[in-house]
Formats: C-alpha cells, structure tokens, sequence
C-alpha cells in the first residue's frame, strides 16, 4: 500500500495533460450552471405563484424545492459524465504497454487499483466542489439549513464515488476505451431504473428479489442525504458498494496473470 | 544473479516453455536466443514476475520470485518488447514517476533520473513530451526506464526490433556501456533476447539458444565458434531439425504424453 499515491498522483497529472480533464470539468460546469438556474427560476415562479396562498408558501424553502432538484440533476450529470472519466483508467495502461511496467515494479495489485480509484475520487470532489459553489452563492441571498446543504453533497460524492469504483471495473476488463464507456453507461443506467424495475418487473413490487433491486439502487440510498437525513445503513451501501467493485476490479487487473 | 530453476509455463496442453534452467553470473551479458515463437518472451515475463510460472520458479538477485516477489521485481529492470510509456507524460516525469514506483528513495529521484537520461543520451529531449518523440529516442526512453533504479538485472526483450540500422547500432553500442559500468553504477547482469544473430556477436558473450519451449544450446560463444563455426550454422542446426518436427508435431510437443 506504499504506492497508492505515487500511482494517484500519475493518474491524476495525466488526466490534467490531457484536454479531457479540463473538458470535461468545462462541460460539467456548464452544465451545472444551466441546471442551477434553471431551478432558481423555477423556484422564484413558484414563489410568485404561492403568493395568494400564505401556508402553502410558508413550506416553501431552498433545500427542499431548490437544491433537491439541483442535486437530483447533477446526480444525472454524473451518470453521463463519468464512464467517459473512467474509461481511459485501466485501458490505457493496456495500450501503452505500462501494465507490463506496474505489474513488474515493486507494487502490489491494491497499490495500482486503490491508487487509480483515488486519482477519479479525487476528480470527483472536485467536480463536488464546483456544485458546493453554487449551493453556496444562495446563503448569500438566503438562508438555506447548512446540514440539508450538505448532506446532499455527500450524496453526490458518494454516488459519483461509485460510479467511478463501476467504471474503473469496466475499463479493467476490455482492451477497448469504446467498450469500456458502453458498459459504464449502461450498468449505470439500469442502476438508475432498479426502482422502477422493482415495481413493476416481473419480480412484483413486495417479493424478495424486488427488495433486492431496491437495496441496489443508487436513487434510493441517495435520496435520504438529499433529504438531509444521514443513515448509516445509506452509507454502508455506498462503502460496500464500492468495495465490492474495487475487490474485483483488483481480480480482473490481477487474472492477466493468470490468462 | 539470475537463476532459473525448471521454469514451464503450460497454456492448457501447449507448452510454451518446458523446463528451463540455467544459471547467469554477475556481470555476465547473455543472448538469448531462438526464433520467433520459441518462448524467449514467456520466459522473460516469468522471470520479471508479469506472468506466473506453471512449474518451476527463479531466483532474482537471490530473491525468489515466487516467495519475495517485490524484493525480486526490486532488483529487475525490464524492457518489454514494446517500451511501456505513457506518451503524456514528460520524458523527465516518466522517468521521475518510474524511479518512485522502482522505490528509489526520495532524496535520490532526481540523481537517478539524470543519471538514466545521460546514459541513454536524452538530454536533448528530456522536457519532450514521450508522444512527440521519433522511434528511436522512445526505445532509448525504454532503456532509460529500466535502469533508472540501477538495478542488478537487466532483461531486454528484442530491444533492437523495428528499428533502422543506425538505431540499432545506437542501442548496441548503449547496451554495450551499460554492461560495463563506470564510476559507482552497479555492475549489471544482462539477459538480451533478440532473433538478430549480429546483435549477440556485438554484445554478448554467451548464448542460450532455445526452440520450441525448450533450452538446446547454452555455451561461451568463444567455444561455439570455435573451429570457425558461425552463430548462424549453430542457430540453423539447432532449429532446423525441430522446424522439420513440427510440421507434424504441432507447435510444441507435450513432454512424455500421448492422449
């Protein structure tokens, strides 16, 4: 475990090198800025409309109708955004050659793998960062609770945390990049409709296999933070979550071993 | 300083290699030998620990690859048919993050990446990014990674190939000083595969020669040529005959069986 920052570093100073990084985190930008506006228009409508209505506009707060839907977006954002983060991590390594070169140095396989997953959760918090500025440009203007403000932050790191522990596996096991952001993409959308295909798949809505579905869904574990409720039972999901897709991204880096 | 005890690696019924052992003393540069095919890489991704042995093991520096994997990996520099590069990254950096990962201490890093770019004749593009950079000078960027960390082993797969003639006649003449060291470089023990007969008349000073998976000559090459032989009769002699055998045997023959 030496060498997980000595691996993170590299990864990280190459993603910055490369116009990726920055395209990315301008896309993501925008993006965000859109969406935030988006929802403070819609927000400062909806207070003009609760006008005539006194107790209903008295239910009206920022977290609850504005960073809830502003959360909710970028969490979908994500979801777009970071197979294309991921795909490069393990496949690039293939194509260069280097895996032969970290898999002779002096590194164990976790150096390599917690060192690269470091590298895109620490690409993630920054991208975090990006929506913590917007949410706070409203404590200038209002008053929204701190601990709802940032629950929800949590909840977008450790979404996108394990978006990016999936995509890494994704990119350890293909030789091709394409491939790599396909797979991604598509485990990380049919995590995003588990709910609805717990309802009404074939499993019905009350047996064991829809519970199933349901624990798995990312929506589901997300929503409480951005609710402001912290449950340790959300977060253990996000921790075993991810450490399960790290256990076997480490099998899948070490089974060129053993092919 | 390097010893292989029975190394085999078996891919379901294929032997790749079957049961090589030798013994190479300090300072010793030796060719390694066979044509396309025979196993001369297999066998030197065994011994740099990239692939595990089926049967068989080596010990590196006295460290064995199996039960000190690290301490022997420690001791290795490798290069790999294709030079692993990150064509990112800076030649200087490359190397920087090479030397870390080698676990060269941190206070010596920048001695050593020097000491590597002067030996290898990089000065020039040592702030060029690896991508931009001709054939040649990345195959010399391979070199310089693999004695970056001054190790007591050198395994060169092919490190000539694809090059044009002065290229060629380059890296022999680099390989040459490297394995006769100058003021306090370890003195290094080279393993050089190569199906370029010229290249272990330059270089080297014993021959394994080995076909289909199998070691058939290892010998001074002072006493193979002796009474006026050439290394291409030898080389001929000992793969012709097997060449013939294969064309009914298959590509390898599976030792002592028959189904």
């Amino acid at each position: 475990m030496r060498h997980v920052a000595s691996v993170a570093g590299r990864e990280l100073r190459s993603l910055f090198v490369s116009p990726i990084a920055y395209g990315v985190l301008s896309l993501f930008a925008v993006l965000a800025g859109m969406f935030f506006i988006l929802d403070l228009s819609w927000f400062e409508q909806a207070l003009l409309q609760l006008q005539q209505y006194p107790d209903q506009l008295a239910e009206l707060n920022l977290n609850d109708l504005l960073l809830h839907e502003f959360y909710g977006s970028i969490s979908v954002v994500l979801l777009f955004l970071i197979p294309g983060i991921t795909m490069g991590v393990y496949t690039s390594e293939k194509a260069n050659g280097t895996e032969e070169l970290l898999l002779t140095s002096p590194l164990t396989i976790w150096d390599i793998v917690l060192g690269k997953f470091a590298a895109g959760a620490i690409f993630i918090a920054a991208m975090v960062g990006i929506v913590g500025l917007f949410a706070s440009v409203l404590f200038i203007y209002g008053d929204p609770e701190v601990g709802k403000t940032s629950s929800g932050l949590l909840g977008l790191l450790l979404t996108g945390w394990t978006y990016v522990a999936i995509g890494g596996l994704a990119s350890a096991i293909t030789r091709s990049q394409i491939v790599a952001f396909l797979i991604t993409l598509v485990v990380l959308v049919t995590l995003l409709l588990l709910p609805g295909i717990a309802e009404f798949g074939i499993a019905g809505s009350g047996s064991g296999v829809a519970a199933m579905l349901r624990w798995l869904s990312v929506q589901l574990h997300f929503d409480p933070l951005l609710n402001g409720l912290v449950d340790t039972a959300d977060l253990a999901y996000f921790a075993v979550m991810i450490g399960s897709f790290l256990v076997i991204t480490k099998a899948a880096v070490e089974s060129v071993r053993w092919r | 300083m390097i010893e292989s005890k029975g190394l085999t690696k078996r891919y379901g019924d294929l032997v790749a290699v079957a049961d090589i052992d030798f013994s190479i003393a300090r300072g010793e540069v030796v060719g390694f030998l066979g044509p396309n095919g025979a196993g001369k890489t297999t066998t030197m991704r065994m011994l740099t620990g990239f692939l595990p042995p089926t049967d068989g093991t080596a010990l590196i520096a006295g460290h064995d690859i199996f039960s000190d994997p690290i301490a022997a990996r420690r001791a290795i520099g490798y290069l790999p048919e294709t030079p692993p590069l990150y064509p990112e990254m800076r030649v200087e950096s490359f190397l920087a993050y090479v030397a870390k990962i080698k676990d060269v201490p941190r206070a010596e890093r920048g001695a050593a990446v020097d000491r590597a770019i002067a030996r290898t004749a990089l000065t020039d593009v040592r702030r060029q990014v690896i991508g931009t950079l001709s054939k040649g000078f990345r195959q010399r960027v391979g070199l310089a990674q693999a004695i970056v960390h001054n190790p007591p082993v050198l395994i060169l797969d092919e490190p000539t190939a694809g090059l044009d003639p002065l290229q060629i006649r380059e890296i022999r003449a680099l390989i040459a000083e490297l394995t006769a060291p100058s003021q306090g470089d370890t003195q290094q023990t080279v393993i050089l595969s190569t199906h370029i007969l010229a290249e272990v008349d330059a270089i080297c000073r014993r021959v394994i020669l080995i076909n289909q998976g199998r070691k058939v000559v290892d010998a001074p090459l002072s006493e193979l040529t002796t009474g006026g032989r050439t290394l291409d009769q030898i080389f001929t002699e000992h793969t012709a005959r097997d060449a013939a055998f294969s064309m009914e045997g298959g590509i390898a023959s599976k030792p002592g069986s028959a189904p």
